[in-house]
């Protein structure tokens, strides 16, 4: 759920929605939502100062479980 | 007070305000500087009715997806609210939504005036409410700005209030302009906060 109420809210805000793509990598260390976009739309999802991002992240944050998830931001080229 | 000036007009620098305004010289318009927003602020008409029904239904859009997502329930209510968009959420319980001192519902916000923006390609003043949390808020604030006015007008002393964001600092100084004193801020976001002045 949480992999695609993220995926939404990035569709959202970019001018590239189809590029948008949410990967969950959890692991021993804990849960991360990888988000990838197009290069163009990298600087949105961040937003001014960081912005945009820890938006997502509190939105995230709020709708998951009580265990903090991790949201990274990538663009589609990244490895 | 009327509704003829834009709320960015309270942008001017203090001197440009005249006597005669009861609006507070402050920079709480909340439109976090958006260089736009001046102009759009004074454009009238039933074609900006129709542009701000549309950034209503847009958001409900964004928002009504999300709530699908998350399985929540809720119901979207729109409206137009003086020059801006009004959205809110109600019904459910939407407490988790709203957060700690609403930072979940101003994170909403930010985002719901972006998906605005992304499609309309004009930056939005949209307010989102959730749970009726602002409508709380404003209430509690406006007994609060009254109350100190009060307060203050009796000691002849200024009065410092605790860090607010900008949306409960306006609803302060609207308070302590109602009761004929006047009010501005100090110090940084987010330790900004309202100083009532005595008269």
């Amino acid at each position: 759920m949480l992999e695609e109420a993220l995926e939404h809210l990035v569709r959202g805000i970019v001018d590239h929605p189809d590029e948008v793509q949410v990967h969950d990598r959890t692991n021993r260390r804990g849960r991360t939502l990888e988000v990838r976009v197009h290069p163009e739309d990298l600087g949105k999802v961040i937003g001014r100062g960081g912005r945009t991002a820890k938006a997502l992240r509190t939105v995230i944050g709020a709708l998951g479980p009580g265990r903090s998830v991790r949201v990274d931001f990538l663009d589609v080229d990244e490895r | 007070m009327t509704e003829s000036t834009s709320p960015e007009a309270a942008e001017a620098p203090p001197a440009e305000v005249t006597a005669t305004t009861s609006a507070p010289a402050s920079d709480e318009t909340e439109t976090e500087g958006a260089p736009g927003a001046a102009q759009n602020g004074v454009r009238r008409g039933e074609q900006d009715i129709r542009a701000l029904e549309r950034e209503g239904e847009i958001a409900a859009d964004y928002l009504e997806e999300l709530l699908d997502i998350a399985d929540l329930d809720g119901d979207i209510d729109m409206d137009v609210e003086r020059d801006r968009a009004a959205v809110s959420v109600v019904g459910g319980d939407l407490d988790h939504l709203v957060g700690s001192e609403g930072a979940v519902l101003e994170a909403l916000q930010e985002l719901t005036r972006l998906a605005v923006l992304t499609q309309t390609g004009d930056r939005s003043r949209l307010m989102l409410d959730i749970g009726g949390y602002r409508a709380g808020r404003r209430a509690t604030l406006t007994e609060l700005g009254l109350a100190t006015a009060a307060e203050v007008k009796k000691s002849g002393e200024a009065a410092r209030l605790a860090p607010m964001s900008p949306f409960e600092r306006k609803i302060v100084h609207d308070a302590v302009a109602e009761a004929g004193l006047r009010s501005e801020s100090e110090g940084e976001e987010p330790q900004r906060r309202v100083v009532v002045l005595p008269a």
